[in-house]
């Protein structure tokens, strides 16, 4: 029964914000005025329970490891972003966390710059590596910008765009497959879970 | 040209925009009402993750997590992903842990491995164990602490229970025994795995992605850091299909399944009409043959669009109109 009862509804919210296709109209405003209040409403009480309590709650008042205060104010001032006078002191969080991104720079450059880097000198010994080579070098000259793209140098800067396009052209075919599987799996949900058609 | 031609050029290239969505509707959904069997190329960055994961069958020593970074939104790529990895390490006798990340995703671990389980005889803390949700923000510890004890890094699973004590942690400690990191996501979460599990401790990492983010991916699966990667419907598509031919077969050589081979999957193809196959376990196949008539379809829209285009700038001079 409760099964039934989701998935009518499930479908009627999916017919819902499918109807903007039409147009704007209350049905689709009210799919998506549900959507966010109910991932909020499902969020808290999950933050709450996997977050506040193991991390916040058990360990001080519980386990009495009181150096935990500190973590806590720390992160509970985020919530004087909402005050015009207090907004300041929202930063130091952030500070804090920008903190913990740096420790992660010399991993992230060995894995993003370096190891990347390495694959791309690679000795010339077919066509893929030459195209890795003219690729990296052409499209490299065009985002140097000390020296105007014309001439010679124009017409290498030229290659560049050319690989640029066909990479944005993958990506965005790319796009294309993905948009359409999520219509699918919104189609396969209607016809297959809900009307029983798809075997 | 004639002018019925231009005519009917330039009512195309005015047309309304909804006549367009009608057409994708019906392209979708003939397909799936309708379904046959278009045949599943394996491709190499799938085949690689299959292969991987196998390689740990029926050993107690090794262990696959899956980390879902994603909500429901991504959902008909991303599932029947992680319904055939854990179909795989179900059948082949492979302990596999879940960790996701944000607060939706957790119904959807849960969702994916009740779907899986129904067919198997396993249970949580001795053959699966789902870690839970854990908070974003303790990502880079947990991915570290990892790397040294996870029972001390994860603590408790999504029940509550001292992981340390669980049947399933026996002989794994680390990123060493739990050699293979599969990351689902929507984002480019899977580069934090290579530059933390990976970058450190040398753990394999493998990403299952939405189409959109595949490209992004690339370049990490080009240089080695990605050992494999499931790009979007099609790459459940494949791998669907290698759990078909290779894990879920049952013979009298071969009674839980049988090794990999390239002859096998290249020659074989398994068909999805009837029910031989569950509807869950092809889910993603029957979805690609609606991708491949819709793909077909706006291929077709674009050359249309192109001649039309062509043609009414020719009428005007050869202008841009």
């Amino acid at each position: 029964m409760f099964e039934t009862v989701s998935k009518i509804v499930a479908a009627f919210l999916t017919l819902s914000i499918f109807s903007f296709l039409y147009k704007d109209n209350p049905f689709y405003k009210f799919a998506e005025a549900l959507l966010v209040g109910v991932s909020m409403g499902y969020a808290i009480p999950l933050v709450y329970e996997n977050v506040f309590l193991p991390y916040v709650y058990t360990p001080i008042f519980l386990s009495h490891k009181f150096i935990i205060i500190i973590p806590a104010i720390l992160g509970s001032l985020y919530m004087f972003r909402f005050s015009k006078n207090l907004g300041w002191l929202a930063r130091y969080p952030i500070v804090f966390g920008m903190g913990i991104v740096g420790m992660g720079v010399p991993m992230s450059i060995h894995s993003s710059v370096l190891v990347q880097m390495r694959s791309a000198m690679l000795p010339i010994d077919g066509i893929n590596t030459a195209l890795i080579f003219i690729g990296t070098v052409t499209i490299l000259l065009y985002f140097f910008f000390s020296k105007a793209h014309k001439g010679i140098y124009g017409k290498f800067t030229n290659v560049g765009v050319w690989f640029m396009m066909i990479g944005f052209g993958a990506s965005f075919g790319y796009t294309v497959m993905a948009r359409v599987s999520l219509l699918i799996g919104r189609i396969q949900f209607l016809l297959g879970d809900c009307l029983g058609l798809i075997k | 040209m004639n002018k019925k031609t231009i005519k009917f050029f330039d009512k195309i290239q005015n047309i309304d925009r909804r006549y367009i969505y009608i057409v994708v509707a019906l392209a979708i959904i003939f397909p799936l009402l309708i379904p046959f069997n278009s045949p599943t190329y394996v491709t190499k960055p799938t085949e690689d993750i299959y292969k991987k994961i196998d390689s740990f069958s029926g050993d107690k020593s090794k262990a696959v997590l899956l980390s879902f970074t994603h909500d429901a939104s991504t959902m008909p790529e991303l599932f029947p992903m992680e319904v055939s990895v854990l179909r795989h390490c179900f059948e082949r006798d492979i302990k596999v842990f879940t960790i996701c990340w944000i607060p939706a995703a957790a119904p959807l671990v849960d969702y994916a491995i009740n779907t899986a389980k129904e067919d198997f005889d396993v249970q949580s803390g001795i053959d699966y164990c789902n870690f839970g949700y854990k908070p974003y923000a303790l990502r880079l510890p947990i991915m570290l602490g990892m790397g040294d004890d996870i029972a001390k890094a994860v603590e408790t699973d999504s029940q509550g229970r001292k992981i340390e004590n669980l049947e399933i942690m026996q002989d794994i400690k680390n990123y060493d025994d739990m050699n293979l990191v599969v990351d689902f996501a929507a984002s480019g979460s899977a580069i934090q795995w290579i530059t933390y599990a990976r970058a450190k401790f040398g753990a394999n990492i493998a990403a299952g992605v939405t189409a959109v983010m595949v490209a992004d991916n690339y370049p990490y699966l080009q240089t080695g850091q990605l050992m494999g990667m499931f790009r979007g419907l099609k790459g459940a598509a494949e791998y669907e299909k290698l759990v078909d031919v290779f894990a879920s077969y049952k013979s009298e050589d071969h009674p839980h399944g049988r090794p990999f081979s390239k002859e096998i999957i290249d020659q074989t193809r398994v068909a999805i009409t009837g029910d031989a196959v569950p509807y869950k376990y092809k889910k993603a196949r029957i979805g690609m043959n609606a991708q491949s008539v819709a793909h077909i379809m706006m291929i077709f829209f674009i050359l249309i669009g192109n001649i039309g285009y062509f043609i009414t700038r020719k009428k005007v001079g050869g202008k841009h109109v």
